[in-house]
């Protein structure tokens, strides 16, 4: 309860000299408690807008919105509470440290303005600046810090005062490569010890389902789908998402039947396919059928041909580290498959591939990706 | 080809440093060299004798504590008002922002001495007309402002100066990075504690730079100290230094020269305390381009009341003395306007400052001096701004410190320099003197703004047209002229208009035959003829104004012949 967000049909408009945006469309959302949820979107689908909304530093147009057990903004009410009243905690894309100031200055600011004593606040800045391992920069002009301690500086100063709950606008978004690799893994790691919860904004896929616990899937203002991320990435049914996490292979398909209840047989250009669909379609329907690169497998040549196995031709070939992307040319169509590295490939090539039944997912009719 | 280029700008960056140190730094020579000769027919006959009497003056101390006053009033009232104006104009949702480009910027057309006379008709104790009508509404024995006072003289700098505060804090408060402000509240702060915290201290730095550069120039300027203060008979550095050279029988051009070299040197420590702060205050600058938004202050119910306010000090500035000088200039003596005032009214100012040999000479020489002058000085700012930026050598940058030197040069002391050095030449009492007096003196103001004009050209973008096949000349014809014009126009433009409203070295140097017309103006106004300092008043903004259409007519085709 503590530190669940409650959105209730929030829009927000903006409105500049010609055109009108609707950043956010009547957004409801609960974030789960103590755990991360991140908002994941295109760039302009509204995130920000809405933790800024959450944080009081945007004013909606309507809806409603509680912290915890708390009302903080409501329109029928006519609630609207100060940002520096919401009692949260906020790391900003560009870190916002504050120049003038040490490390120790910026981190002991939000105890100061609670009147914190002096000896407390030392004691607590100590102690949250060792969990960020920045003990010993306490004099360090902030601005004089990397671009990593910076951020570790901003994550310092959100959790110092214990917030409800703690928001994220794409924190690592500054970082190069390298580090903000690294630094996900920590932050996930700190917030699952400290049990916070947290709203994670993100327009990286990668970083979004490795950091969360739930992710919401925003799209032109509006949440699309929620859930963990294995969900999102492997068992969404929404061709938005689909397409826009990870990469996909979508294939026009027929239904011929159903296996059982949720598994039906469709044909398409890789042949008579199991797969994994909604329950209720009539023999007949055209379907789109999705399959990830990577659930792609070289079927053993050795044993008998099994369920979801076909033929195909490497047309071209691209040594990507890890694993070998390879596009398949197959009755008609082309797939990209992720093969083993270790597995002989080359143009030309012919390949038997095999999927799984529930990699291979079709999508309900009438969406469109 | 790297060989000819550095062969070719070799000399160039020599000549331009001989050339320009001899017209910033040789006055400075001289004025030193002055202070110890002496007399100025007597150059280099050593004394400390001059010293002596400037130090042991028993009205120095009594000065002293008036610049004081004065400079520090000036600054923080400008500084105050100009941050004020910046802030509601960059940060905050009031109403016409687009006004608020433009605005805070005219009253750099009015000449200083114009709005000085013009606040003097209107609120002198005897008979301004701003006192005058209030006595007769309030029935008071006597008026109620005095601009004879330093708060006087402090009210009119301070709103002279009022535009380059605006556009030196401005910059600052663009680049503000509102999330530091955001990431305070959401820490639990109030809008109070924040201000108080984090957006004051930040902007600390600008603010100081911005003070610093007013008692800089409040330091330097004459026009309301002798318009306002000589007739009060409350001196500051500048009109001391003036009464020295200008008053009884013998200028005694050494004392001058010993008292204006504190004067420069207070100078020349505050404009390095001033690049200290611009530097100080751009290190705190932290626009990331990703994820910056400015937020928009909302003032609510004070939105109206605040615009008025700001359109009301732009009365002060701009209207109301420009409708007094016109007012005055068809009026025999100042009155409040009534039916009688405007029976009186006449072109008679007008006809006898046309028909004054003395005036139309001025005018004459005003202009010549704006053209030409600005001409030449432009062309040798082209030159310098073209080494500052393109050749990076120990003589570039020497030039560019030359040149940011001398911007914080007083232009009364170095016109005293200019006067021991002319007196030594051909040029003495010449039309050519006085020109080689004001490009030296305002060299740095063509200069700041080319060099910026050339750093906006890309080095590459120059080297591409060379690997196209163009020349050296071809390139610059074809790439930078084109690129450079408008900034080029705009320096023309800002100089010329600054020569034609020049007063401190003129003040000094102008001799009869080379009058110019803010010297005569200063003399109308020394006799209490302000019906006639009115009329050559406007006839002077005219030419401004038509010096500035002029140049902008030729803008647009220089800028587009790509
Ligand atoms: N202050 C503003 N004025 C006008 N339009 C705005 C403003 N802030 C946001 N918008 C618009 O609202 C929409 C949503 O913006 P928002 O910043 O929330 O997107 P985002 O999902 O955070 O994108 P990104 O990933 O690029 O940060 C965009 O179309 C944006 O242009
Ligand atoms: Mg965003």
């Amino acid at each position: 309860m503590q530190g669940m967000v409650s959105v209730k049909n929030l829009t927000k408009t903006f409105v500049s000299k010609e055109e009108t945006v609707k950043a956010l469309n009547n957004v409801t959302l609960t974030t789960p408690n103590n755990r991360i949820l991140t908002l994941l979107g295109p760039s302009g689908c509204g995130k920000t807008t809405l933790l800024r909304c959450i944080a009081g530093l945007e004013s909606p147009d309507s809806g409603e919105i509680s912290i915890g057990d708390e009302i903080v903004w409501s329109k029928t009410h006519g609630i609207s509470l100060p940002p520096e009243r919401r009692g949260i905690g906020m790391v900003f894309q560009s870190y916002a440290i504050w120049p003038h100031m040490t490390v120790f200055g910026n981190v002991a600011y939000p105890l100061q303005i609670r009147k914190t004593p002096k000896q407390e606040i030392e004691e607590r800045v100590k102690k949250i600046l060792d969990l960020v391992q920045l003990s010993g920069f306490e004099n360090r002009l902030a601005t004089k810090l990397s671009g990593g301690q910076q951020q570790r500086v901003a994550l310092a100063r959100a959790l110092v005062a214990e917030p409800k709950v703690i928001l994220f606008d794409e924190p690592l978004s500054n970082l190069d490569a390298k580090l903000r690799e690294s630094t996900r893994q920590e932050l996930r790691s700190f917030l699952t010890e400290l049990a916070i919860s947290a709203i994670y904004v993100t327009h990286d896929q990668v970083e979004a389902l490795t950091i969360s616990d739930e992710i919401a899937i925003m799209r032109g203002g509006v949440i699309v789908e929620r859930g963990t991320p294995q969900d999102i990435y492997l068992r969404s049914n929404n061709p938005f998402v689909v397409d826009f996490i990870g990469r996909a292979n979508f294939l026009e398909a027929t239904v011929k039947g159903y296996q059982d209840e949720n598994h039906a047989i469709v044909s398409c250009a890789l042949g008579d396919i199991v797969c994994s669909a909604p329950s209720d379609l009539a023999p007949g329907t055209g379907v789109t059928i999705y399959t990830r690169p990577e659930s792609f497998e070289v079927a053993p040549s050795s044993s008998s041909p099994m369920e979801n196995e076909f033929e195909g031709t490497v047309t071209d070939l691209l040594f990507a580290g890890e694993a070998h992307e390879a596009e398949i040319s197959v009755g008609g169509a082309r797939i990209l498959a992720k093969l083993k590295f270790h597995i002989p490939l080359k143009k030309g090539d012919k390949v038997r591939l095999h999927i799984d039944r529930e990699w291979c997912r079709a999508l309900a009719p009438g969406e469109e990706a | 080809m790297l060989e000819r280029k550095s062969a070719l700008r070799f000399p160039l960056v020599g000549i331009l440093i001989l050339v320009v140190g001899a017209l910033t730094v040789g006055p400075v020579v001289m004025l030193v060299v002055g202070s110890f000769s002496e007399g100025i027919g007597a150059l280099g006959k050593f004394t400390i004798d001059k010293y002596v009497a400037a130090y042991t003056d028993p009205v120095l101390p009594k000065t002293l504590l008036n610049t004081v006053i004065f400079t520090i009033g000036c600054a923080s009232f400008s500084t105050i008002l100009g941050g004020l104006l910046a802030y509601l104009s960059v940060r905050t949702d009031i109403p016409f922002k687009g006004l608020f480009r433009v605005l805070p910027v005219v009253p750099m057309m009015i000449p200083h001495v114009l709005f000085a006379a013009a606040w003097i008709t209107l609120l002198n104790p005897t008979n301004g007309m701003l006192n005058l009508f209030l006595r007769n509404i309030f029935k008071l024995s006597s008026g109620p402002f005095n601009i004879y006072s330093l708060g006087g003289m402090i009210f009119l700098e301070g709103m002279l100066d009022l535009p380059v505060t605006y556009l030196v804090i401005s910059p600052a408060m663009y680049s503000f990075d509102t999330t530091l402000e955001e990431a305070s509240w959401v820490s639990g702060a109030s809008n109070l504690y924040t201000l108080r915290r984090i957006t004051l201290p930040i902007l600390r730095p600008a603010f100081l730079a911005t003070f610093t550069l007013a008692i800089i120039r409040s330091l330097a300027s004459f026009a309301v100290p002798s318009m306002v203060g000589l007739p009060g008979r409350i001196h500051v550095l500048t009109t001391h230094v003036y009464r020295i050279i200008s008053i009884g029988w013998s200028p005694d051009y050494g004392r001058a020269a010993a008292i204006g070299l504190i004067v420069l040197v207070a100078a020349i420590i505050l404009v390095y305390l001033y690049r200290y702060l611009i530097a100080e205050s751009s290190q705190y600058v932290t626009v990331t381009g990703k994820g910056y938004r400015p937020t928009v202050v909302e003032l609510g119910r004070a939105r109206y009341p605040l615009f008025f306010l700001c359109i009301l000090l732009f009365c002060f500035l701009v209207v109301i003395p420009l409708a007094t000088l016109v007012y005055m200039s068809f009026l025999p003596y100042s009155m409040v306007p009534s039916a009688r005032a405007i029976s009186m009214m006449s072109l008679r100012n007008w006809h006898t400052v046309l028909a004054n040999p003395i005036t139309v000479r001025a005018l004459k020489n005003s202009v010549f001096l704006a053209v030409v002058g600005a001409s030449l000085a432009i062309l040798l700012s082209l030159f310098v701004a073209y080494v500052i930026v393109k050749v990076r050598s120990r003589g570039s940058a020497f030039l560019e410190s030359l040149s940011f030197l001398s911007f914080s040069f007083p232009g009364m002391i170095i016109g005293v320099g200019f006067m021991w050095f002319l007196v030594q030449t051909p040029l003495y009492a010449t039309i050519w003197g006085l020109l080689v007096a004001y490009v030296g003196t305002y060299l740095p103001y063509g200069i700041r703004p080319l060099r910026s004009a050339f750093m906006q050209i890309d080095q590459e973008l120059e080297e591409s047209a060379r690997v196209f096949g163009a020349s050296f000349l071809q390139a610059l014809k074809d790439i930078v002229v084109p690129l450079l014009a408008p900034g080029v126009i705009s320096a023309w433009i800002l100089t010329a208009c600054m020569f034609i409203r020049e007063l401190s070295v003129s003040a000094v140097l102008s001799r009869p035959g080379t009058e110019v017309l803010t010297v005569e103006i200063m003399k109308l106004a020394n006799d209490g003829l302000w019906g006639q300092v009115a009329a050559l008043g406007i006839i002077m903004i005219g030419l401004s104004t038509v010096l500035v259409l002029v140049a902008n007519l030729l803008r647009v085709p220089l800028s587009h012949a790509e």
